[in-house]
């Protein structure tokens, strides 16, 4: 199916959607892992706390 | 009018002598500046000349301030632009090594493209954004990334530049910069896995 992708996919668009703006092909491929996945959503949260945290290193290192 | 002309005088009399003031605080945040310097530009010959043109223009043009954290975020202002400089004069020396092109991802799965080690659970129940120990431990990651991914990702994080700048400067294609700070990305939570994640550091200091 054209929307199937696979863990080491989905997390390579996981950490590509930081720096980019997936395809809506690419994003509802994503969404629809996220529901029937049980590991990737956990993947997800590491790399939100890895933007808050380095949003508070640069505020850290260049503010304080 | 008496009084305007008065004050100034006995504020030179109280005070100490506001240049070598500045020259000691400049001094004394010349470590910080070259520290960042060195993560963004990876040399420490670029990193010097790019802290001392930093130094030289905050000299040149002395604001005053109140706290000694404006002073930094002032310098901390230059010194983004001085990188910039020295990016634009070293770029066809910046280029990707052995350690750039290995792909971590390789190693995190199977050949099916499943996870050989789920990931785990990175709630914030102790508040790790907070935490000075942390932000260390981040800054050491960052550190220890490869050249290549290390400078991009800094572009990308500390001067805060967009994607396209970066392409720019440095003339790669989007695709190469995407892959790059992916790689990045990954060994960063890898790095952030290993050492602070599998066994936290005891709380010693908040940021805030």
């Amino acid at each position: 199916m054209f929307l199937k992708r696979n863990c080491k996919q989905v997390t390579r668009l996981v950490l590509e959607a930081e720096d980019r703006h997936l395809p809506w092909v690419e994003r509802l491929a994503v969404r629809i892992h996220m529901h029937i996945c049980a590991t990737c959503p956990r993947f997800q949260q590491q790399v939100r706390l890895m933007r808050e945290a380095t949003q508070a290193w640069r505020h850290y290192s260049q503010e304080s | 009018m008496a009084s305007e002309h008065q004050a100034p005088q006995s504020r030179a009399a109280t005070a100490a002598d506001p240049a070598s003031d500045l020259a000691k605080q400049l001094e004394a945040l010349r470590p910080q500046l070259l520290k960042y310097a060195r993560l963004q530009l990876r040399n420490s010959a670029w990193a010097e000349d790019a802290v001392s043109e930093t130094l030289l223009a905050a000299w040149e043009r002395p604001q005053s301030f109140t706290a000694a954290s404006q002073l930094k975020t002032w310098l901390i202002g230059i010194l983004k632009h001085k990188l910039i400089d020295q990016i634009r004069r070293n770029c066809k020396e910046m280029s990707t090594t052995a350690d750039d092109d290995a792909d971590v991802l390789d190693e995190l799965f199977d050949q099916t493209g499943h996870w050989i080690d789920a990931p785990q659970d990175w709630s914030d129940p102790e508040g790790v954004l907070n935490r000075i120990e942390f932000m260390r431990v981040l800054e050491a990651c960052v550190e220890h990334l490869p050249g290549q991914q290390g400078r991009l990702f800094m572009m990308r994080e500390w001067l805060e530049l967009d994607t396209d700048e970066i392409c720019k400067e440095l003339g790669i294609s989007s695709t190469n910069l995407w892959v790059m700070l992916h790689r990045a990305r990954m060994r960063l939570r890898d790095c952030l896995q290993l050492n602070w994640f599998a066994s936290p550091a005891p709380e010693q200091r908040r940021l805030r």
